[in-house]
């Protein structure tokens, strides 16, 4: 699970803060480690799950709140606003961007995705919040705005984590 | 019953740098304990009760640090207790503690934080143990990193309200110039609008120089009943006293998507609002442009500091832009942000950040700064610190009282 990878650097450090008497002299003689972690985690998507299930079957799920009935996607097993347990529903998979961004880098867990990639908040046609995707096949990536229409596309995988069998792509309005 | 007002007793912080290799976190805290210790006048062995205010396991390779700590500064078998918000970590710490004193629980309190957000991992694993808070099943799988998330707010804001580029790269060449004239700063810069314009995209619409930084550093603050400083620093009377006067909370949702539309929808900080709302009412502050003289807001990307002076209330919607051109929130200007040089230049390691604030705001309240960035006659300042998106926001108010 972890290994210490032995010593990375031995040197002398300076006084951060320059030409003051230095309070901590006898403690610049500094010793630097590699290590190295992995963990294996056994990851449920608790009542989650249906909506992973689903995109196998290439459909989009929301929740609905049976007070309220406002639709939740991502799904909530629980209405926030009314305390409510929800219930699934089916949405069309179309939808509108509201706000996006476009990134250079991307974090460790992802360094598969090719830069520069999408993150998208699209409005799904009868959810009321916002779900958040990568847009793909964007072509011009000065054509991407507020309000353009978009749909989920899915894929038959392998993917890495179940959310990546679906992505949006440009749609006809 | 005798007055509980909270005061200020005393701060310490470390040099921030990128890398910090001189020092492992227990170091650094340590550090700024006995840099507060001695601000403040105090023995510390007369210091009731501990306070600890780290954000991150992963960043700092040591679960329960906050027992490292109080041993390693001698506050054992004393009270302790951890406090954690990420971004605001540092802020929610010190109302913790003014809770703790206001309510009786103790007299006197320390509160010490610190993180290694430096160079301890490579940039892509930080911007990866950051995404893992935000909402780690739904966001962070699709490729979200913070810098998106904020980026996709404030798009939201340039449309709503037609905010520039070119207005928040001017946050971004004031902060860094601000740092210049202090000394614990990581990253002092003398740019121009159009060098952050130029400097390589992250996110878009944030380029590099937008984006505050990742930080090694900590920093203490001593706060406790005027009665008990009276009684326990050498260094009372030497100072105009600084009373913590107030402080206000506010929270949104993890998910940017789930909040409700027109408002806060993406653009907006909601938390922030409410937070300010509560601090302004129990400091009676009822115009805060003008009631207000100095303020620290959570720079972790230059757009935010335009959106922090709105949902602040120093102006409306959409404004805050054209006034940070117009040089409003500059040093010498009306309401100047930022005087330490913020997230952007001073540095963000994330326990300590808003107890950093805090400590700007104390000298400056104190006419302590260094006296190019000493904003003159400030008798009222402003923190403001933040988590995620805005999960957890915190506004605490500092007054001189002379």
């Amino acid at each position: 699970m972890a290994t210490v990878t032995g010593k990375l650097k031995h040197l002398p450090a300076p006084d951060p803060l320059g030409p003051n008497p230095d309070p901590w002299a006898d403690f610049r003689e500094i010793e630097v480690l590699g290590l190295e972690w992995t963990q294996h985690y056994k990851h449920s998507l608790g009542k989650y799950s249906r909506f992973f299930l689903e995109l196998e079957n290439r459909r989009f799920f929301a929740t609905r709140c049976p007070k309220c009935q406002k639709v939740w996607t991502p799904p909530r097993p629980v209405c926030p606003d009314d305390l409510t347990i929800t219930g699934w529903v089916e949405l069309s998979g179309r939808g509108q961007v509201v706000s996006f961004s476009v990134l250079h880098y991307a974090p460790a867990m992802l360094s598969f995705l090719k830069t520069p990639y999408v993150l998208a908040y699209v409005k799904m046609e009868g959810a009321d919040t916002l779900f958040a995707h990568l847009l793909q096949n964007f072509g011009d990536l000065s054509q991407i705005r507020h309000g353009m229409p978009v749909r989920v596309v899915y894929n038959n995988g392998p993917v890495d984590h179940p959310i990546m069998l679906m992505a949006f792509e440009p749609a006809d309005s | 019953m005798a007055s509980r007002e909270v005061v200020v007793v005393g701060g310490g912080i470390t040099k921030f740098a990128a890398e910090r290799v001189d020092a492992s976190v227990r170091d650094l805290v340590t550090e700024a304990v006995l840099l507060a210790v001695d601000d403040a006048g105090v023995d510390l062995q007369t210091v009731e009760h501990g306070l600890t205010s780290y954000e991150s396991d992963h960043f700092n390779r040591q679960m329960t640090l906050g027992a490292i700590l109080h041993d390693h500064i001698g506050m054992v078998p004393k009270p302790n207790v951890r406090v954690e918000g990420g971004g605001a970590t540092g802020a929610l710490a010190l109302r913790t503690a003014f809770a703790y004193v206001k309510s009786g629980l103790c007299d006197s309190i320390i509160v010490y934080g610190g993180e290694t957000n430096g160079r301890s991992v490579t940039s892509a694993t930080a911007q990866q143990f950051f995404s893992l808070s935000s909402d780690a099943d739904w966001e962070m799988m699709v490729g979200g990193t913070y810098t998106a998330y904020y980026a996709a707010m404030m798009r939201e804001h340039m449309r709503l309200y037609g905010t520039t580029e070119r207005q928040f790269a001017h946050v971004a060449v004031k902060n860094r110039r601000n740092a210049q004239f202090n000394p614990v700063a990581q990253k002092p810069m003398d740019l121009t609008v159009d060098d952050v314009l130029n400097s390589i995209p992250i996110a878009e619409p944030y380029k590099l120089l937008d984006c505050s930084l990742l930080s090694d550093g900590a920093a203490a603050v001593i706060l406790a009943t005027e009665d008990w400083a009276a009684r326990h620093s050498t260094r009372w009377n030497e100072r105009p006293a600084i009373t913590f006067a107030a402080t206000g909370c506010g929270t949104d949702t993890m998910r940017l998507g789930d909040r409700p539309f027109p408002y806060p929808g993406l653009a907006h900080f909601r938390g922030k609002r409410e937070a300010a709302r509560q601090a302004y009412k129990m400091a009676g502050i009822k115009n805060p442009r003008t009631e207000i003289d100095v303020a620290e807001l959570y720079d972790s990307y230059s757009g935010v500091e335009l959106q922090a002076c709105e949902e602040l209330g120093f102006c409306e919607y959409g404004k805050a832009g054209s006034l940070a051109e117009d040089g409003v929130f500059d040093l010498g200007g009306d309401l100047p942000v930022n005087t330490s040089g913020g997230l952007l230049g001073r540095g963000a390691p994330v326990g300590a950040t808003g107890i950093a604030q805090a400590i700007e705001i104390m000298l400056q309240l104190r006419g302590q700064a260094d006296p190019r960035r000493q904003v003159a006659n400030a008798r009222r300042g402003l923190t403001d610190t933040h988590a995620g998106t805005g999960t957890h926001c915190v506004v605490n108010i500092f007054e001189r009282r002379d």
